[in-house]
């Protein structure tokens, strides 16, 4: 058994006998003695060798792919050697929240040039440290941008977890949710009577398609209402940004710069936003400033909005966030550059057009006839899981069954032409 | 003359106008105020009631209004220079028509209830 | 320093993906954006800048970190290892459950772990953090009264010792917050509680061992208390490091828990997160859990949902590495350790606290895992602030405690040196505070102008707020 522990028996002795006590249960005396358990029901402790073959039989007990054309919210991205090395460094890792800045200099700075990096993408004015996963990102965004209408409006090809954990969020506050129908996976806001305090949209939805935002903010900017935008961010290195297109705020997951799919977590939320919002932000602010003797310095800053200060009247109860996996992609991003981020997009795009024209040939259409980035759907009536079961027999995880008919594939810069003149054969041979 | 709150607020008549502000004990609780959330000019504030508040780093100060009335004015250069929200004699907003709260305190009985 | 993006040259790049074997696929030119700005440099570039930025960080394996609250334990390495597993780390989680039953075994495994520990019947590892816990244990506390047509139960108790997350987190569900007042030896003042809780108590919300390091003596009469006026009872699992094996909240009386597994569980705390905040419940409860659930039948592991479920409070199963981390943790100690972590928690917080008794300590008897210090008496005297002890402690290679916390004790410097720390790391913090206290009196002005050895001395926060600059 490891206990890393660094106390020695004789060395705990000692101590005892310096408090003058003899068992360290006398510690324990404000606890009941009802409430005392003799024995712990927890199985006993194993040495490091054991555990880590333990862990990799569990390991062994999911199913690894040859090519993986599953997105839905988890994306599978080549992630360059030198982000997880540089990440994994035990500073990075294990250091607190930097509340003392001169000692953390160096993650608040990071964080910094991680939320420079999220501005620039989104060409919004203040992005936050972080949120838990775009899911709550835009939940807290609905809630932030909610006001005397009390009413969100949002249409339903956006992300399945993301619509259900806004639900949640805004229910608890008393806040109306209205999901709009998107005919042909598309969303469309009418031009007035929405009564909304705020939009919520994906470009690109959860059908991968690109939708018309400039419109729809256009339509509810004309009605008062703010206009929150999510969407995977790597299709902002090809697109114009939610801030070009007039949006108020832009929030979504950003697992997809370097960030292992890790069976959904930890992923990384952002939030970035015009200006006017950035004293009602939720969650923690990286600022710049100086020291006495003027050196650049960095500070978690506005700390008024959180609930260590403002607590029941704060702007989010947001604590603890994903500051690792931001230092992750701060540094999958420098690392890949504009140029190198915008070639990763254009062939995950490339590849999908590939694929989806491909498919398209041997059967299994284009569900909706809208431009895509690099998810879009097909459908074959009655074969979806059929054309599943077949991938997977060959070591290929297909795209995910929406339901009897449809399927949601994706492809990265991860599959090539092989992988998927391969699919294209198994449809193929399935139909 | 200044009258005070017992939740250290200042307000201050002068043509037919109350002045509101904060009182130095107040200001040193607080320490070096950095943001202003000032009240919307017209709003309506009543006494006793928060109406605006005052920010430093690691504290917020709610600002409970002296009297109720429309907010007539507030001190502008504020936006820019929130820290002298913390000095002697600066108001922080104007309230036209004022009706005063009751229980307001002179200045040495305010003193006197900060022992 | 500069940053990355004063660093970048027009034209560099670190990584290219490999190149397209299909034909380029180009968009229509009116979608597209230009003047896309992100860092340009060369991976040895890259590597040297956050090289640099980690060595102006401050881990745990850098020196003594005895941050109250925050359970500072060592992270082993051999953890990150198993998360790193290409099984775990590339799992996608919409794979059919069937195929990822290695998953789903962690989830049930580590799930039924904490009800042990914690002696609860059901558990979410959904929520992502400790916050993100209570404000979904919150969200079950107000379905199950609604689900018994007790519609008036609009009020959370919280004591005034509480973290800020708890009032914050109890607003986010829709109730509304009743302080309650704490004894000065940081415990629940009864009468107090008596006169507040009602009708109209949905719940109390207790850290115990509460943030003043003292367990909480009268909690079975508190319970009582709150459970006879039909509220339930919230356990913050902050503070569990310092009971886990000695006692359980579900004996204590309470009906709902949140742990912190990147605090109690050894999980790396990351620079701030991510973290991972399970909640666990009574069976009368377990209904409402969050969505989905990991259920077992004879064909082995899947995922299940409730009727009456508040919900999804995030995307898939929340933060999965970090849950694993956990669990590894977890089997590695196994029952005897886990126990042995918490009393050498409390054996090494007692002795610091003994050997700097001398030094404005708050509260009589013995401590928990984490003891306060109230600086005023040395502000009184010297005018040295429990800020500049702090920054005294920089220079003298240890991290400060927490600070100006809890806000019922003045000048307030929170200790928690966790069990993984050595005796000599604690003899030399001892002597590393006597000295300054020492210099407090002689030099004062030498703490008011720490830390010396940093790469920055003290930032001006106050301009920062003021005017602030929040991106390159």
């Amino acid at each position: 058994m490891a206990d890393y522990l660094s106390i020695s028996d004789s060395e705990r002795k000692e101590m005892l006998n310096f408090l003058g006590i003899t068992d360290v249960d006398d510690l324990y005396a404000d606890v009941p003695m009802a409430l005392r358990r003799k024995k712990f029901a927890l199985a006993e402790g194993k040495s490091q060798q054991e555990v880590y073959n333990a862990f990799k039989e569990l390991a062994a007990r999911n199913a690894t792919y040859r090519s993986i054309f599953r997105g839905a919210g988890s994306y599978n991205h080549y992630i360059p050697s030198a982000v997880k090395s540089l990440a994994s460094r035990e500073e990075f890792l294990t250091a607190y929240t930097p509340y003392q800045p001169e000692l953390s200099q160096g993650i608040l700075q990071a964080t910094f040039e991680f939320q420079t990096m999220m501005c620039n993408l989104t060409g919004m004015d203040v992005a936050t440290a972080s949120h838990y996963s775009g899911a709550t990102a835009a939940a807290e965004a609905c809630v932030m941008c909610a006001g005397a209408a009390k009413k969100v409006v949002t249409f339903a090809n956006v992300n399945p977890d993301t619509l259900e954990t806004v639900r949640t969020y805004l229910e608890a506050r008393g806040i109306a949710l209205e999901v709009l129908p998107a005919l042909d996976g598309f969303a469309f806001l009418p031009d007035e009577g929405t009564g909304a305090d705020a939009v919520y949209i994906e470009s690109p939805n959860y059908y991968g398609i690109l939708e018309d935002t400039e419109t729809v903010i256009a339509s509810a900017h004309a009605q008062g209402a703010k206009v929150i935008v999510g969407g995977n961010p790597l299709a902002l290195a090809l697109f114009k940004s939610p801030g070009e297109l007039g949006a108020d705020v832009a929030v979504g997951d950003a697992q997809p710069f370097g960030i292992p799919m890790s069976f959904g977590g930890p992923y990384l939320g952002y939030m970035a936003a015009k200006k006017e919002f950035m004293r009602k932000l939720p969650g923690r602010i990286v600022g710049e400033t100086a020291d006495a003797e003027g050196r650049r310095a960095f500070v978690l800053t506005l700390q008024t909005r959180e609930q260590h200060i403002r607590r029941e009247k704060a702007t989010s109860n947001i604590c603890s966030n994903q500051a690792h996996c931001a230092l992750t992609a701060a540094v999958y991003l420098s690392l890949l550059g504009p140029e190198g981020l915008k070639e990763t997009a254009i062939k995950c795009a490339s590849n999908a057009h590939y694929l989806a024209a491909a498919l398209a040939g041997v059967g299994a259409k284009l569900f909706y006839e809208r431009e895509f980035f690099h998810e879009f759907v097909t459908i074959t009536p009655y074969k979806a899981s059929a054309i599943a079961a077949a991938l997977e027999k060959k070591g290929i995880l297909g795209g995910l069954p929406l339901d009897e008919h449809r399927i949601l594939w994706c492809c990265t810069e991860c599959v090539g032409k092989a992988d998927m003149d391969e699919v294209v054969k198994t449809v193929e041979e399935t139909l | 003359m200044k009258q005070y709150t017992n939740t250290h607020e200042w307000v201050e008549l002068l043509e037919g106008k109350a002045y509101v502000g904060i009182s130095a004990h107040a200001a040193e609780e607080l320490g070096e105020v950095v943001y202003v959330d000032l009240p919307s000019v017209g709003a309506a504030v009543t006494a006793g009631e928060p109406c605006c508040e005052l920010e430093s780093v690691k504290a917020v100060a709610e600002v409970n209004s002296p009297a109720s009335g429309i907010v007539d004015a507030v001190n502008e250069q504020l936006a820019d220079s929130p820290e002298k929200a913390g000095e002697e004699g600066v108001w922080i907003f104007a309230i036209a028509s004022p009706v005063l709260a009751e229980g307001l305190m002179s200045e040495a009985e305010y003193l006197a209830s900060l022992e | 320093m500069k940053t990355v993006f004063e660093k970048s040259v027009k034209g560099r790049c670190g990584v290219m993906p490999a190149a397209l074997d299909v034909e380029r696929y180009d968009f229509d030119a009116d979608r597209l954006r230009d003047g896309l700005v992100l860092p340009e440099l060369s991976e040895p570039e890259v590597a040297a800048h956050y090289t640099a930025l980690s060595k102006r960080t401050f881990g745990v394996d850098d020196g003594f970190y005895p941050l109250g609250s925050c359970t500072m334990k060592y992270n082993p390495k051999l953890n990150e290892e198993i998360a790193a597993l290409p099984g775990f780390r590339d799992a996608h989680p919409l794979a059919r459950a069937d195929k990822m039953q290695g998953s789903l075994a962690v989830i049930d495994t580590l799930s039924a772990y904490l009800a042990g520990i914690t002696g609860m019947d059901a558990v979410s590892l959904q929520p992502c953090a400790g916050a993100h816990g209570e404000f979904t244990a919150m969200l079950m506390v107000h379905a199950y009264h609604r689900s018994r047509g007790d519609e008036g139960r609009t009020k959370v108790l919280i004591p005034d010792s509480a973290h800020g997350t708890n009032p914050a987190s109890a607003a986010m569900a829709g109730f509304e917050v009743v302080t309650l007042a704490s004894a000065p030896d940081g415990s629940i003042d009864l009468a107090d509680l008596r006169l507040k809780v009602g009708e109209d108590t949905a719940a109390l919300m207790l850290t115990n061992p509460s943030t003043l390091g003292k367990f909480e003596k009268h909690v079975l009469e508190v319970a009582d208390i709150v459970h006879e006026a039909g509220g339930l009872m919230y356990y913050d699992g902050a503070n569990l490091n310092a009971v886990m094996g000695v006692v359980r909240p579900g004996d204590m009386g309470f009906d709902l828990v949140h742990l912190n597994l990147h605090k109690t569980f050894s999980a790396p705390h990351g620079g701030g997160g991510p973290g991972a905040g399970p909640v666990c419940c009574k069976a009368e409860l377990a209904a409402f859990l969050p969505d989905p659930q990991v259920v077992r039948d004879k064909k082995g592991f899947r995922f299940g949902r409730s009727d009456w479920s508040v919900g999804r409070v995030s995307a898939f199963y929340g933060n999965f590495g970090v849950c694993l981390k956990a669990l590894a943790y977890i089997v590695t100690l196994g029952g005897k350790g886990l126990r042995a972590a918490a009393e050498t928690a409390v054996l090494n917080a007692n002795y610091l606290r003994e050997k700097i008794s001398y030094f404005y300590p708050v509260g009589e008897g013995r401590c928990m895992h984490e003891f306060v210090l109230s600086m005023r008496k040395l502000r009184d005297e010297t005018g040295v602030t429990a800020l500049d002890v702090a920054k005294g402690l920089i220079d003298r290679g240890i991290h400060p405690p927490t600070m100006y916390f809890p806000l019922i004790v003045e000048d307030a410097l929170m200790f928690e040196p966790t069990e993984t720390a050595s005796k000599e790391t604690l003899d030399a913090a001892a002597a590393a505070l006597k000295e300054i206290v020492d210099l407090a009196y002689t030099d004062p002005a030498a703490l008011h102008s720490a830390p010396h050895n940093t790469p920055v001395g003290r930032p001006d926060e106050a301009g920062a707020a003021r005017n602030p600059v929040v991106k390159g």
